[in-house]
């Protein structure tokens, strides 16, 4: 299973949540294959979906899904920290881990190598953290999104390989404002 | 300690509801302050960039963030605050001390506090400096002015005026 049918399995519990997607072709195969409101889309600052969705779900009380990638965890790896002591129930990190950067030609990451990122969540204080496998993984998310007591971290195993995808044909504030609709804010100021 | 509180009731009257902090010791007093304090959420992060992730989730649930850090931070934080705060306009308030300003006594702080204003003017990025204590009162509409140029505004605490918090 590569990331775009992972993506597709998962729509059923996605489409009715609010989800933080990382930049690149995780949200452009997001986008391409049910474009959604509730989906934020990053255009930018790679590493930071943990992070967005880490704040997002400590602000209200809906439950909030970071879709991240291995690389992008790479990069930002005190999130997992900040998460294993801060993260509210209603937040879930699922990390989709194909042992590469996908957005810029499936160079390996260290993933595919030594470091297993469900250690590192552990170490890093993070209480419910699985791992499994692509198939396996809307059940993960599912069981997370019911425990109401627990922050979840999901490691979804899965094959290198994407979809050929254009880039999204929205701008950054539609992102932010369809999203920020969705939630049922009133405008902001 | 009343610098410190000015400072954060300032902040909170601008509209500043959630705080995020990397320690700084001219910052101290402020993080104990928000420690105790049960009308926001508060909390240490280890790196000011991701900070930025976790300001730009808490404006999208409705918050206005507030991060404090040094000086040093917003080095480590450029391209989240470009492509991420001002791609998406979302308002965040930087409280800086400005290590490395007179009085500072660690000399290798010189070298970002000689480039810190430049990097916030090719930011683009508003900037209120307080260097004494009747600078403060300019806190509150400067933090709400984030909200309404919907971006980043940058208070920069010289180090003078914190030593004597």
């Amino acid at each position: 299973m590569n990331r775009f049918e992972l993506l597709g399995l998962l729509q059923p519990t996605l489409k009715k949540n609010l989800v933080i997607c990382n930049i690149g072709l995780p949200s452009q195969e997001l986008y391409r294959i049910n474009d959604q409101p509730n989906y934020f889309y990053m255009l930018g600052s790679m590493g930071l979906a943990s992070s967005i969705g880490l704040g997002l779900s400590l602000s209200i009380n809906k439950d909030v899904i970071s879709i991240d990638g291995d690389g992008s965890i790479l990069m930002n790896m005190n999130t997992l920290a900040t998460i294993g002591n801060r993260a509210p129930p209603n937040y879930t990190l699922l990390i989709i881990d194909n042992e590469s950067y996908g957005s810029t030609g499936d160079q390996k990451t260290f993933t595919s190598e030594k470091t297993s990122l469900k250690d590192v969540a552990i170490g890093a204080g993070c209480e419910k953290v699985i791992q499994c496998t692509g198939d396996q993984t809307l059940e993960n998310l599912n069981k997370a999104l019911a425990d109401k007591v627990y922050s979840y971290v999901i490691i979804s195993k899965i094959k290198s390989g994407n979809v050929p995808v254009k880039p999204i044909p929205l701008n950054a504030i539609t992102i932010r404002d369809r999203f920020r609709k969705s939630i049922g804010l009133v405008p902001y100021l | 300690m009343k610098i410190s509180q000015k400072i954060i009731s300032n902040l909170k009257n601008g509209g500043a509801n959630f705080f995020l902090s990397v320690p700084c010791k001219l910052l101290a007093n402020m993080i104990a302050t928000l420690e105790a304090d049960n009308e926001i959420y508060y909390s240490a992060i280890p790196r000011e960039e991701e900070g930025m992730g976790i300001c730009a989730g808490a404006y999208l649930g409705n918050k206005l963030p507030c991060i404090m850090m040094q000086n040093t931070g917003i080095g480590n934080s450029i391209n989240s605050i470009v492509s991420l705060l001002q791609l998406y306009q979302m308002p965040v308030v930087f409280l800086i001390s400005y290590r490395g300003t007179p009085g500072e006594p660690v000399g290798a702080q010189g070298g970002m506090a000689s480039i810190t204003e430049e990097i916030l003017d090719t930011l683009r990025i508003p900037i209120l400096h307080c260097n004494t204590e009747k600078d403060l009162e300019k806190i509150s509409i400067f933090t709400n002015h984030a909200k309404v140029i919907e971006g980043p505004v940058a208070i920069l605490c010289n180090f003078n005026l914190m030593k004597e918090d």
